[in-house]
């Protein structure tokens, strides 16, 4: 399984799809970033950037997932020896590169975001948040790849609409019907998310589960 | 490997692909899948390979390494072949690939793009992925399509030696490439219906094969002016 990821990180990275992610990601990162934002922000800066870096990731995690022709994906899944384990594989390569572009943008934030370093707690939870965010990322690119919505314009249109409803419903008193992006920055700002983490995690948490579990389901149903 | 009552069909209230199916296969059976286009044969072999669940029935006992040769092989992709087949040798756990490339005559292509290669030479790529790890069910589609004249009559000697190891080895086969192996079993499918028969169409002695070269266009016309004649004739090559 491990091969296969690898095989399949491999491929989006020579055939230079990893660019399109990669250079949305640092446009966004510079515009963002662009001026250092003033003492006593820290953790609400880093929060902003892991919402603001989840529909980059789930256009990675989508890209990485359709870089394979679809015989192909026949053949490795009889090369490891079955359709739950090519499944597997490819969630865990589009996981491997969400977290690499989630983790430039950690990096870029604490490097170029923030005029102070945060406490550690706050680190710890915003970093959190940004493995969250590319959990977050890959439910929602796979959800959206080609072996699920063969339709390019439908699939890059439910990306889309689904960023924006998980925004709209977690700005709501709703934000638990999703992973609550809205919330998360909201309680950054207020100066609460380490003690609302443990429920603002579990959502999230219980959310991206789900959406992989229905993305397995859907690819193991053939 | 057993077949018990299995049906296909890709959605609900479509007609059935495959109906019925019943069959047997014992280690060392070598088997040539014929039916015309569309009857179902590339359907059937995804069953056997485990690529499409049966809408009825059960396909029990399928060998733990399979190995599938698709008709056309994915070259979109961005690898050369040494970089492709080394991947998939990870894949299977260090699978010894390079003696399968050098008899299929991959040997001075290894180092060429997966997207510049000719059909026939991405066939063979098809070929040795299938073939490296040693499987127990060797499933072939459309094996001979493309291939090179040496390659054509290497594959039969290959699907031999690995039935004599115990595999199982499938063909759909328009071009009888397997007809001079001994105890071929021959499977066709019509209107989904799998039937087994003792064999195609047996050359007798004194018959004679012969290979003709005409313009695509003329093809059904030739044909069907033969077959008027009341000679056998069949399209072996698929038009360029």
């Amino acid at each position: 399984m491990i091969a296969l990821a690898v095989f399949r990180l491999a491929a989006y990275v020579r055939s230079h799809r990893v660019y399109q992610a990669l250079l949305l990601a640092l446009a966004m990162l510079a515009i963002v970033y662009g001026s250092r934002a003033p003492k006593g922000v820290e953790t609400a800066v880093l929060a902003d950037g892991a919402v603001l870096i989840v529909p980059i990731l789930a256009w990675a995690a989508r890209s990485l997932l359709d870089t394979e022709p679809d015989r192909q994906r026949e053949l490795s899944a009889i090369q490891a020896g079955g359709r739950g384990r090519e499944v597997a594989a490819g969630l865990l390569a589009a996981f491997a590169a969400c977290a690499v572009l989630s983790a430039l943008a950690l990096a870029w934030a604490l490097l170029l975001g923030v005029s102070a370093s945060p406490p550690p707690a706050a680190l710890g939870a915003a970093a959190l948040l940004y493995v969250l965010a590319a959990l977050t990322g890959t439910a929602l690119g796979a959800l959206t790849s080609r072996a699920v919505l063969p339709s390019p314009a439908v699939s890059i249109m439910a990306l889309l609409l689904g960023f924006m409803a998980m925004l709209l419903i977690s700005a709501s008193s709703l934000y638990w019907l999703t992973v609550p992006l809205i919330t998360w920055m909201k309680a950054a700002d207020a100066g609460d998310l380490l003690t609302r983490l443990p429920e603002l995690a579990a959502i999230s948490l219980a959310w991206c589960t789900a959406g992989l579990a229905a993305y397995v389901h859907l690819r193991r149903r053939t | 490997m057993q077949l018990t009552r299995v049906s296909f069909r890709y959605r609900k209230r479509d007609r059935l692909v495959i109906s019925h199916a019943d069959a047997r296969l014992s280690a060392g059976n070598v088997i040539e899948l014929t039916g015309a286009n569309g009857a179902g044969k590339s359907t059937l072999l995804r069953l056997l390979a485990g690529l499409a669940r049966p809408t009825s029935g059960v396909i029990a006992d399928r060998p733990a390494v399979v190995g599938f040769a698709p008709d056309r092989f994915p070259t979109a992709q961005p690898f050369t072949v040494t970089t492709y087949l080394r991947h998939m040798s990870r894949v299977r756990g260090g699978a010894r690939w390079e003696p399968w490339a050098e008899r299929l005559g991959l040997g001075p292509l290894l180092d060429t793009a997966l997207r510049d290669l000719s059909k026939g030479s991405a066939h063979k790529v098809g070929l040795v992925q299938a073939l490296m790890a040693e499987p127990g069910l060797l499933i072939l589609d459309e094996p001979f399509a493309g291939l090179d004249a040496g390659t054509r009559e290497t594959l039969p000697l290959i699907a031999a030696e690995l039935a004599q190891r115990g595999a199982i080895v499938i063909a759909s086969d328009h071009q009888s490439g397997l007809r001079d192996l001994p105890a071929l079993r021959h499977w066709a499918l019509r209107d989904g219906h799998l039937e087994e028969s003792a064999s195609p169409a047996p050359e007798t002695a004194g018959q004679v094969t012969v290979a003709v070269t005409l313009p695509a266009g003329d093809l059904p016309r030739f044909l069907a002016g033969v077959r008027d004649e009341g000679y056998l004739a069949r399209e072996i090559e698929e038009s360029h």
